[in-house]
This record gives C-alpha cells, structure tokens and sequence, in this order.
C-alpha cells in the first residue's frame, strides 16, 4: 500500500519545484569561480588559485541540477514558449561550458577568457528565468511608468482648447517622442515639433493630411503587435485604441496645427472621446473588459480543490491567467459557508456566478470581500437592500446581475460609488417606472435593463399572401 | 445488501497473477526515474532538434498525455461566450423571403437568369435539367427597421424588433450542394459522416459548469413539417469519448430516454449500487485503458445526476403567464420550437454549455410563399423573444445565439413559375445566418451579394470561417483544439478556417 502511495505521488513535479531555490546556486557559485580565477593572476590574491577547483566543480553541479530541475518543471505548467526555448537552451549551452571550463581547469589550461564568456551567459540565462516568472517587462516598468500618463491628466474644457496641443501633442510625448524626439530620432523621424512632424522620416512622410488610412504613421500603429514594423515597438508602452482613434480623427480632419478641437468636425464617437478626457478618465474606465489586464498570483492549490469538492465549478478564465471564475450552479444544499471557500482565491476571483441559489444578507458579507470581482451574478436570490451596501467596496465590478431579488431602488442606489459598474439587470424586481428612472440618473455610465420587453400584437401577424406577384 | 462493500477489489483468481505483475512494472518503469530521464531526452531531442531537422525519421511519440496537454491549455483566452444556443433551420432557408433584400429583383420576374451570373455553375439534379431558369422575387415586401436600419422582410415581424442586436452575415457559403453532407458539414466540419459535432468538439474542449446537466443538449421541434430527416449522428461525438455527444431532451412524460428507474424499483440503493459498479468498472480499464470505458463510467453517473436535475429544469409550471406571452402560444404546448426556446433559454440559466434547437421544413422546391409563411410564422415569434428573455436576465451578455440553415436557395423558380406561386432550389453559394449576443457586434450586417444573391461579393464567410469564429468567441483557438484519432489529428475546421474578426465585438 505505501509503494503505491509513493508511486502515484508526482515526482516529476516536487523535484522540479525545487528550480527556482537551485537556480541561484549556479548563478553566486560560477560567477565566484571566475572573479576567482581572474584575481587569481595578481600576486596578491594568488591565495585564491587553490579555491578555484572547488567551486568550479560545485558550480558545474549546481549548474546541471538546475537544467535537470528546470526541464522537469517546465513540463509541469505552461510557460511562454518562446522565452522558456531561449532560457532552456541557454542554460543548457551555460551547464556545457562549466563542464569545460571545469576539464579545462584540470588540464592546467587557461581559462580566463572561457570564465569570461560563461558569465556572460550566466547573466543572459538568469535575465531570461526572470523574465519567465516576473515578466519581461519587470526591469524596464520604473522606467515606462511615467511616461504612461499621457491622458490620464483631464483637459478642462475640451473644445475650446488647440486640438493639436492638448489632445495629439501628449499623445507622442508619451508614446513616440523617446525614440522620435530630441534625444533619439530613429529613422530620422521627430515629433516633437510640428514642423518635424510635417517633415517626416528617413522614408518620407508619416502624415497624409485628410487621410488617416495613408498614413505611414498610422499603418505601422495597426499592424499586428508581432509584425517587426509594428509602433511602439511590442516592448514599449502601446497606444490605446482611443489613443489611435484620435490620432486618426486628427489626420483626417487635415493634420491642423492650429485649429481647437470645436472646429474640427467630430463623429459622435469622437465627440464622446473627447469628452471623456475632460474628466480624466482613462481608457480603462471606458472600455468594458470583464478582464483584467495585470496579472496576479497563482491560486493556492489546496482552496482550488476545496471549492471543486464541493461542487463548485471552478475555472481559470484563460490559459497563462491565475484568474478564475466560480459557478456554484451545481452545489447541493448551499450554505453560506460555503462563501468562506473563496476566501483563499479572493485575489484570483474575478467572476463570481450565485443565482438561483439561497443566499441571504448575511451571506453578502462574504462576497463583499472578494476584491476583484467584475462579474456578480445574484439573481433569485433572497438578498434585499439591507445587504447591498457589503457590496459597495467592490469597486472593480462591471456586471451585476439582480433580477428576481427583493431589492428596491433605495438599496441599488447605495451602489452608485460602483465607479466601473457599467452593466445592471434588475429584472423581476419592484423597481419600475420613476424608481427606474431615477436609478438611471444616478448611474449615468450604467446600463440598466429591467427588462419590460413586450411582443405586441402585429397586423403583419396576419399577412395575406399578396396576389399576383411581380408585375 | 447495504454495508458490506467497504472493501476494496482484488483480482483473487490466478489468471490475474501474471496481468498483476506486468502492471507493476509497468507502474515502475514510468513513474521512477529511468523513465523519467528517457522521457526528458526524448522530448528535449525529438520535438525541439529531430523534429525539425529530420522530421519525416522521427515519428512523434504517442503519449497518453498529447490529448491532456491540449486540453489543459483550454480557454487558450478569456472567452466572451460561455454557452451558445444555436437555433438549426434544417431545410435550408431562403435568404430571398428574410434577409437579403434585392430589391433589382422585382422588375426581373421570369426573366432567365443571366449565364454570366451562373457562370456554368453546378446546380443540383433537380433543376439541372430545367430549360430555363425564371428569375423570381421575393413575394414579401421589405421594410427597414431599428437603429441599424436593416431590410427585413415582413415575415419576420418580431426578428425586425431585434435586429439591433443581431449581427446578421449575408455571406455564408458551403460546399455541398445536398442537404446530408450540408448539415454534416456545417454541425461537423466534413461532409461525410463520422466526426464529431459542434457541440461535442465544445464539450470536449471546455466541460461544463454544471455537472447535473449534459454539456451538450439538443431539442427538435415536433411542430415542423419533416421534409428533410434528421438523425442523431448529427449531434454525435463521433471519434470523441461518448460522454460528449448531445443528448435529446423530448416533450412528453419521458424527456430523456431510459432515463426512469424501472418499474418496481425505488431507486434508493441507485447510489451505492452506480459506486460500485463504477469501482468494477475503474478496475477493467486500468488493464486496457479504454476511454470508452470511462466514458461509460461518466454517463451512468450523469444518468443518475439527471434523475432530479432533468424532471426539474422540464418543468415550465413555475413560468408566469408573461412569459408564455412572450414566446407566443405555441409555447404552451411542450415540443414545439416556442416552447423549446423556454427550455433552452431555462438550460442556458443552468449553465448547460451547448444547445442547440433544430427546426425542419425550410426545404420550399415548391410552394414557397404558402411554406416560408409557416415557417417563420411558427418561429419569429419565439427566435425574438429568446433573445429578449435572455437580455433582459443579463445572459446575452455573455450567450451567444446563432439563427441559420444548411444552405440558401436560388434566385431562379425550381419549376413552373407561377404568378403566385415558386419554389427554389439548394444554393450552397451564398446564404444568411445571423449572430446575436457575446462578443459580436449588434446591429450590423455583414457581407455581401450580388443582385441575384447568386455569388458574393464581399467578406465571404466560410462554413469552416463561422466554426472557426464560433470556437474563437467560446475562447478556443480552433487551431489547437485537436483530437489524435487513426493516426492523425483532426479538428472541427480540419485545415482550414479564420476567425472573422471584422464582427468581434
């Protein structure tokens, strides 16, 4: 019975977990061996010749454990492909070079320039395992950070202003202006100043005024990401789709330098964009994802299980996400201790489906401690308006779904802080009419649907075949 | 006989021995080390180095494991549909009398269609033979309605109120011609019969949320005139595990089939006596691995689930009055193709991940306007309140609803035209379907015919394209969605298919 047990239990998976404490091993001992060997040339530290053998043949160790470690754990989840390739064999090419500078050592040989090159791929090989479990992007944020708040400022009075100066202009500052500006100008190409910009690049123009679809500028902005001409390059900070909307409304309406937004003519859309900017909100606040962009954690394993046992569906929302969506939909006699099973995954629960279940007020609290929800659906439950004001720190919701419950528009009301809440259903609920139309004011962005839709009566319900036909 | 079963299984009888020890080794050998380094080299080697310089030498390893990596990658992205509720027009619909307006048409009664509009074009047997081939219009008029201002003919009164939502594609085109390998085609991604449907692939793929349903279920409306037969090959699962093929839900006392206990039995030892055959059962697979065999496992343990789950979601007594008003009359009455709405759309609130509602009698040879005038009278109604019903409890959000047949018809009368009366033959060359809800665009029409509605013009949109689009929107790259079968991987689009990204919302 015990060789069974041993036998089922993963031992692929537990050894290669143990990558990430062996790793650094080979990365402090190898870089040692060669300082070590370099100083060892001076008289001085010649003491340090003796050393070199032994941390040499510790680093080449550690150095393959870490291969064999990492190999095993590669197989365990899904990592990015292209950079795990590049590390892999990295690593690997680091492994057989310890092994030579090791063979090397023992012949008495000279291996400066070999230790020389070993931690230069020592560095390149930790780079791209950080890169895998931190994001490729982790060095470079302190730097894009700032230079993301383009058009998080507001712009008070949007139409009275110079389109170009406030809308375009913080645009390329943010954007475009570190590789095409004072300090660089790849390309030869410049936006800092309207004349550059008119001027164009190496290839000529970037602009066709009148004709965003023309414009060089805005094709390589809309070339798909993977693409080698894509702007910004895939690692920069990219344009938001209202970003490049606007950049194309102000092509098309003749790339003006010196004309405000009001005599430019706008579409609805535009006119919204526009809008929104006076406010100062960002692009998150506009678009609906009921995704999220950052990324977070893995869910603990155990919590996982735990919610599975008992019948609650739970599911990543894509492959390489930690987020996850519960569906108690098939869970027996609920309760709201259940609710407690989300505790652990609070971080990673994003949508969250409790309809037709017998939830109460009391049970609210719980679900108002799941942070990052976007998507709630209570409906048919039995909470009313003494529960909704738990749900008031979710500020990340989007969706929420009411309908069936007892609740009336005093207690939907309590939700207005909800600054994300775009989309309301309060179907079969007591709130008609003025409730209504009061709940609509409140929630100026929201769309709230309470439903009311009939199938009149049509005369066409009783069509007559019409004859003759054609002529 | 309650108690006496704690104890597990042991193959007792000596013809055992010898299967025993194999298995052990076996056990041994893969879960231990050595195994593990061969495991390591092979796919280090195989796949990254061999596999691309020498690929024809090597051949790939079959490892248990190539069916669970790939279903383990699933939702390759965040999906914007989590069920979908296809509503199948089995006879193949005209476009003339419902969606593509040609308005040119009408001055054109009983011309012969232009041969430059044909191009010599294959038509089927039944009106290959005609001599001529009289252009006709469409007996109802058109009218333009919602925001999008969209043609819609006056036979589908209550589709026209929601066309805002419908993002309607006037560019389908299939390959076969006939409508066995077209419904094939369209439910399976080949014509001939044998893999796996939609729904199965969906299944499959993606599991379900909720365990005491099927994933995948189907409703075939009794009201409809059976011109065309379906059979249950259609929502099979072909080479899939039998766990994934749809399962029928019929009106009537027995809603799913065999599914009672059987007279004279309470059922209350079901649990224990499922257990331990399922404990049987795990036992014979563990020497022959047979997928089947699990798959039996899964089915009798649904089975069992369904006993309450199925009486309870049949159920349409709780539904108000207003409700039946919605759907129109035909919806009290179980089995017709407005009650079967009210089914899918309470499946759908209970997380059922694929249904799909067939209705027949779309195949007008003759008779046309008497028969379109049926037929979407027996379904407008029901196909707008479906999408209502399902807006306003917050489930189109995130339900995708698909309305189309195997194939169009022609522009020419099959037959003696008639003042008052034609019919149309099968036109695999360009036909409507529309989308409604997750993640495509409401209000648009995409695609485009030519006068005739004879050849596209526009954005044509492949049977494989909308699967393609279909599994896109579920969150499944319909590239990577494969199944190892006869030596080879197959998938829904086979080889073929693109994501139609221009009606992602």
């Amino acid at each position: 019975m015990i060789i069974r047990i041993i036998l089922s239990f993963n031992v692929t998976e537990f050894i290669g977990r143990f990558h990430p404490v062996l790793v650094h091993m080979p990365v402090g001992i190898l870089m040692l061996a060669a300082i070590f060997i370099w100083l060892a040339k001076s008289e001085r530290f010649e003491s340090l010749r003796s050393a070199i053998s032994i941390s040499l043949f510790l680093g080449m160790l550690s150095a393959i454990a870490s291969c064999v470690t990492g190999f095993l754990l590669s197989k365990t989840d899904s990592y990015e492909e292209a950079l795990l390739f590049k590390h892999q064999w990295f690593a690997i090419a680091t492994a057989l070079i310890s092994l030579v500078i090791y063979y090397l050592h023992l012949k008495n040989r000279e291996t400066k320039w070999v230790a020389a090159v070993m931690v230069i791929f020592v560095m390149i090989t930790g780079h791209l395992g950080g890169s895998i479990t931190h994001g490729s992007d982790f060095l470079t944020k302190a730097f894009s950070s700032s230079g993301n708040s383009g058009n998080s400022k507001s712009i008070p009075n949007v139409q009275e202003t110079n389109a170009f100066s406030t809308v375009i202009k913080p645009l390329l500052d943010a954007k475009c202006i570190a590789c095409h500006g004072p300090n660089k100008q790849k390309g030869k190409l410049r936006f800092d100043e309207p004349g550059f910009i008119s001027k164009g690049g190496e290839d000529g123009s970037v602009i066709v005024a009148g004709n965003a679809a023309e414009s060089a500028m805005i094709k390589r902005i809309l070339l798909p990401k993977d693409n080698k001409d894509h702007m910004p390059p895939t690692e920069k900070p990219q344009l938001s789709k209202q970003d490049i909307e606007l950049l194309q409304w102000w092509i098309t309406t003749g790339a003006k330098y010196d004309l405000k937004v009001k005599e430019l003519p706008q579409t609805d859309h535009i006119k919204s964009i526009l809008n929104s900017l006076e406010s100062g909100k960002t692009d998150e606040q506009v678009v609906i994802s009921y995704f999220p962009e950052q990324t977070v954690g893995k869910a603990p394993e155990v919590a996982v299980q735990q919610l599975r046992d008992r019948g609650i569906a739970i599911v990543p929302i894509a492959q390489n996400s930690n987020y996850l969506s519960a569906n108690f939909v098939a869970v027996e006699s609920f309760t709201g201790k259940d609710l407690q099973l989300l505790e652990p995954v609070k971080k990673q629960l994003i949508w969250l489906k409790l309809g037709n279940m017998g939830l109460t007020d009391v049970d609210l609290e719980a679900v108002g401690k799941l942070p990052n929800l976007r998507m709630l659906f209570l409906q048919n439950t039995k909470i009313t308006d003494q529960g909704l004001p738990q749900l008031s720190n979710l500020s990340e919701l989007q969706y929420l779904n009411l309908g069936g419950t007892k609740v009336t528009s005093k207690g939907v009301g309590q939700l207005k802080g909800l600054k994300n809440l775009r989309q309301l259903y309060l179907f079969q609920t007591a709130i008609t009419g003025d409730d209504l139309d009061k709940l609509r004011q409140l929630f100026s962005n929201t769309i709230i649907d309470a439903g009311g839709y009939e199938v009149p009566k049509l005369v066409s319900d009783t069509t007559v075949l019409k004859a003759p036909i054609g002529k | 006989m309650s108690d006496n079963h704690h104890e597990s299984f042991r193959l007792h009888s000596p013809e055992f021995n010898q299967l025993n020890k194999r298995l052990d080794r076996r056990n041994f050998l893969t879960k231990t080390s050595l195994g593990l380094g061969a495991l390591a080299l092979g796919s280090l080697i195989g796949n990254r180095v061999l596999g691309k310089v020498a690929g024809s030498v090597t051949h790939e390893p079959v490892t248990a494991t190539l069916e669970e990596e790939i279903l383990r990658a699933i939702p390759h992205f965040a999906p914007k549909a989590k069920r979908v509720v296809y509503l199948f027009m089995s006879g193949g619909p005209s476009q003339f009398e419902t969606f593509d307006y040609k308005p040119k048409l009408a001055g054109m009664f009983g011309q012969p269609l232009p041969d430059s509009v044909r191009q010599g074009q294959r038509l089927t047997a039944m009106s290959a033979n005609q001599s001529v081939f009289p252009m006709v219009p469409s007996a109802y008029q058109f009218s333009q309605h919602g925001e999008s201002q969209t043609w819609i003919s006056e036979l589908l009164p209550h589709t026209a109120q929601v066309v805002d939502d419908l993002c309607i594609i006037k560019s389908i085109h299939s390959e076969a011609i006939n409508h066995d390998p077209a419904i094939t085609f369209f439910q399976t991604g080949n014509q001939l019969p044998g893999r796996p449907s939609i729904g199965s692939w969906v299944s499959y793929g993606l599991g379900s949320d909720n365990k005491n349903l099927p994933t995948f279920i189907v409703l075939v409306s009794k009201n409809a005139v059976k011109d065309q037969p379906l059979y249950s090959r259609l929502w099979g699962n072909g080479f899939l595990p039998s766990e994934h093929q749809g399962v029928q839900f019929r009106a009537g006392k027995d809603p799913v089939l065999f599914l009672d206990n059987p007279e004279g039995y309470d059922g209350k030892d079901r649990k224990e006596m499922l257990e331990y055959l399922s404990k049987l059962n795990t036992m014979q697979n563990e020497p022959y691995g047979d997928p089947e065999v699990q798959a039996r496992i899964s089915q009798y343990e649904m089975a069992y689930r369904m006993q309450t789950s199925v009486p309870e979601v049949m159920d349409t007594s709780d539904e108000p009055d207003e409700v039946f008003e919605l759907y129109g009359p035909d919806s009290r009455d179980p089995g017709t193709y407005a009650a079967n709405c009210i089914l899918a759309r309470k499946l759908l609130e209970k997380d059922v991940k694929f249904v799909q509602l067939y209705h027949q009698g779309w195949d007008h040879h003759g008779g046309l306007p008497a028969g379109m005038k049926k037929q979407c009278k027996d379904t407008d109604q029901a196909t707008a309140a479906l999408i209502k019903d399902l807006k306003r409890r917050g489930l189109l959000e995130d339900t995708l609803v698909i309305w189309g047949g195997e194939f169009g018809r022609t522009v020419y009368s099959q037959g003696k035209l008639q003042t008052n009366d034609y019919g149309r033959d099968h036109h695999p060359r360009c036909f409507t379907m529309w989308m409604a809800g997750a993640g495509v665009k409401p209000g648009i029409s995409y695609g485009e015919t030519d006068d005739f509605s004879y050849n596209i013009v526009k954005n044509p949109v492949h049977v494989h394209d909308f699967q393609a689009t279909l599994m896109h929107l579920m969150g499944v790259d319909h590239e990577r969605l494969t199944f190892r079968f006869q030596g080879r991987r197959y998938r829904l689009t086979d080889v073929q298919g693109n994501v139609v990204r221009d009606i992602l919302s």
